[in-house]
């Protein structure tokens, strides 16, 4: 019935209201088999309750929620082969964390041997065994962060759900962790949708990203895609910095009609204006030099509007602030935002 | 102005008492620490603590029946024949046989209300269902027994209502005390159990539920084991209060005594202070033994 080719989870016109709040707005999504789904937004944006939705701990108010081909809009939480990683962990607090890891065996009426069989090999996937017997209040955040995914991936979910799981961790702790949850997914094969507000780990984490905003996907790729080709203003300003235009801006600078984009780094500072075909100078005086260890971020003032270049130091001797320079740039590297 | 930056940073020293006495403490936190208990413990030892010994005491003492003048000699005289007299013996288990009813009765109620404003209610019904349970603890204890005394009657409100049904009022007795006490002593039982129950977080549940649980098997396996050093406590209270209770036996309770009825009558009417301290030491030890046996389940490790 299934093949590889049918969706993990497929999302069909889903809408979700709370009161007069619109959270979901009609969304269609498909996520492949095997993929490392990333969705990625700010706040209040309504990536949550798609997980949420998902996971069936909200009912839609309209559309449907199909699990590898099935139709699960109507099932409940328990009946659905997908488990989530909470944002806070949602470790039972009475149990040691063995018990944790072995619970959903356990609801499962999965005899006590083999699911303890089961637990302990969990643990050792995520590198805990040590730690079988203690509670989970005995635990740092990162440990308790691995029994939570122990316990989900124990019981071999369809699709695994990760709520901002490293939200709550410190910044060395988090990109240890991000290796670690590739690595996890990689091994497992299992689809792997992961919430996230912030875009440098959806981008490294990702096969695709859907980019979200007021309950709507603004832009669903690839992070290259993302990061290269931002389908508006919105996606060029949330993922990586962006210099974006509006439209009267984009025509005094660069001629263009409509609102463009340029990433910082696909720009260069110049003394004389480029004469190569297809590149184009703007004069501007510097009005900040922000050092940044590998690079520095400078501000040049162009027409009065303020352009970001990432300058790497090797590219000539830095600018000095008040100097006066050309911001130089290929006109293939204009992204347009339409209006 | 550096003198008058100063001078405003480091106010005046030495005119306010107030500072003087802070400035002092500061330094010595055991004189704090004995200040800040010096009222309270006086109140435990002075009220508490030498009540129930004086109780203890006054248990082993005797008093002469053509006097009714205490005599300050030990004797088990009184201990003894609460022990062993039918009378003492039948109303000690009809008092726990009422306590533990009222508790199992209250919790029954109590469960599915507290967890209906934990984990279902919105915020604002929420607080308007915990201002309604508290509502009656405004009420005289004695305004509501006589209230349950006109509901209980032949011709009260509960005959009309279940007549139709060909059934009646209880009227005063064994079941008037306890629907009485249960109705009394329910605010006692909702309200832990509730802020138990706020205690246990809704992604615990989702978790379980995620995990492949049942909602009952979340219940015995998660909100239970979490609730239960809450469920203790409410059911000490309506346990305890029950089982010291002796108004409302009066009031509904038909020709029916409970402990505290034996206690009041020994301390008035009989004037035996000492077998009034004997019979009086029974609630209590079987509050301790029900307090141990508690202890002995290891309910209250996760607390």
């Amino acid at each position: 019935m299934r093949s590889d080719t049918t969706p993990a989870i497929q999302l069909v016109g889903l809408q979700k209201n709370f009161g007069s709040t619109v959270a979901v707005d009609n969304l269609d999504l498909e996520i492949r088999q095997g993929e490392f789904f990333s969705m990625l937004g700010p706040s209040g944006s309504g990536k949550t309750t798609v997980l949420r939705l998902i996971a069936g701990f909200e009912t839609v108010s309209a559309g449907q929620v199909f699990l590898d081909g099935q139709d699960v809009t109507k099932s409940a939480p328990f009946d659905r082969d997908v488990n989530t990683v909470f944002q806070d962990y949602a470790l039972f607090p009475h149990m040691n964390v063995i018990e944790n890891v072995a619970y959903g065996l356990r609801v499962r009426g999965v005899g006590k041997a083999e699911r303890l069989a089961a637990a302990n090999e969990a643990l050792a996937t995520v590198q805990l065994s040590a730690l079988a017997t203690r509670k989970p209040s005995e635990l740092s955040g990162g440990q308790r962060q691995r029994v939570a995914l122990a316990r989900a991936i124990v019981v071999r979910p369809k699709v695994l759900l990760l709520d901002e799981p490293l939200g709550a961790l410190d910044l060395k702790l988090r990109e240890q962790m991000q290796i670690e949850l590739k690595d996890l997914q990689r091994k497992l094969g299992i689809t792997f949708i992961f919430v996230t507000h912030d875009q440098e780990e959806a981008l490294t984490l990702s096969d695709r990203v859907a980019v979200f905003n007021n309950g709507r996907i603004e832009q669903l790729g690839t992070p290259r895609q993302l990061y290269e080709e931002p389908a508006s203003a919105f996606v060029a300003g949330f993922v990586g910095t962006s210099n974006i235009f509006a439209t009267t801006e984009a025509k005094a600078l660069v001629g263009a009609t409509s609102a463009v984009s340029i990433r910082p780094e696909r720009l260069q500072l110049t003394k004389t204006a480029s004469v190569d075909a297809g590149a184009m100078s703007l004069p501007g005086r510097v009005t900040e030099v922000i050092y940044l260890g590998a690079a520095a971020r400078v501000i040049v003032s162009c027409q009065g509007i303020p352009i970001t270049v990432l300058y790497q130091f090797e590219a000539g001797p830095t600018p000095e602030r008040d100097s006066e320079v050309f911001v130089t740039l290929r006109q293939a590297d204009l992204v347009s935002l339409g209006n | 102005m550096a003198k008058k930056l100063g001078a405003r940073s480091r106010p005046d020293t030495g005119l306010s008492s107030a500072r003087l006495v802070s400035s002092y403490l500061f330094p010595r936190p055991k004189t704090r620490l004995a200040l800040l208990l010096a009222a309270p413990v006086t109140w435990l030892v002075l009220i508490y603590i030498v009540a129930l010994v004086a109780l203890l005491v006054t248990a082993f003492w005797s008093v002469d029946s053509f006097t009714g003048e205490i005599h300050m000699t030990w004797s088990l005289d009184n201990l003894k024949q609460v022990f062993t007299q039918a009378l003492y013996r039948t109303v000690t288990f009809r008092t726990v046989g009422i306590a533990l009813l009222v508790t199992v009765i209250d919790l029954l109620v109590a469960l599915p209300i507290a967890f209906f404003m934990a984990k279902i209610a919105k915020a604002r019904s929420q607080r308007i269902m915990v201002i309604l349970i508290l509502m009656p603890l405004w009420a005289s204890y004695l305004v509501k027994a006589y209230a349950w005394r006109s509901v209980l009657s032949h011709d009260g409100i509960l005959q009309w209502l279940l007549q139709p049904f060909g059934l009646g009022t209880p009227g005063y007795g064994l079941a008037g005390i306890v629907i009485t006490q249960a109705y009394i002593w329910l605010p006692y039982v909702i309200l832990p159990i509730f802020a138990g129950l706020e205690r246990v977080s809704n992604t615990l549940l989702e978790a379980s539920s995620d995990l492949g649980a049942k909602s009952l098997t979340t219940i015995r396996l998660v909100v239970a084991p979490l609730l239960l050093p809450a469920i203790i406590a409410a059911s000490i209270f309506s346990f305890s209060l029950t089982l010291g209770d002796y108004i409302t036996v009066n009031i509904v309770g038909g020709p029916n005594q409970m402990l505290g009825n034996l206690v009041y009558t020994n301390v008035g009417a009989a004037n035996n202070l000492p077998l009034a301290s004997a019979i009086a030491l029974v609630p209590v030890a079987i509050m301790f033994a029900y307090l141990a046996l508690v202890r002995k389940t290891g309910a209250l490790e996760n607390l």
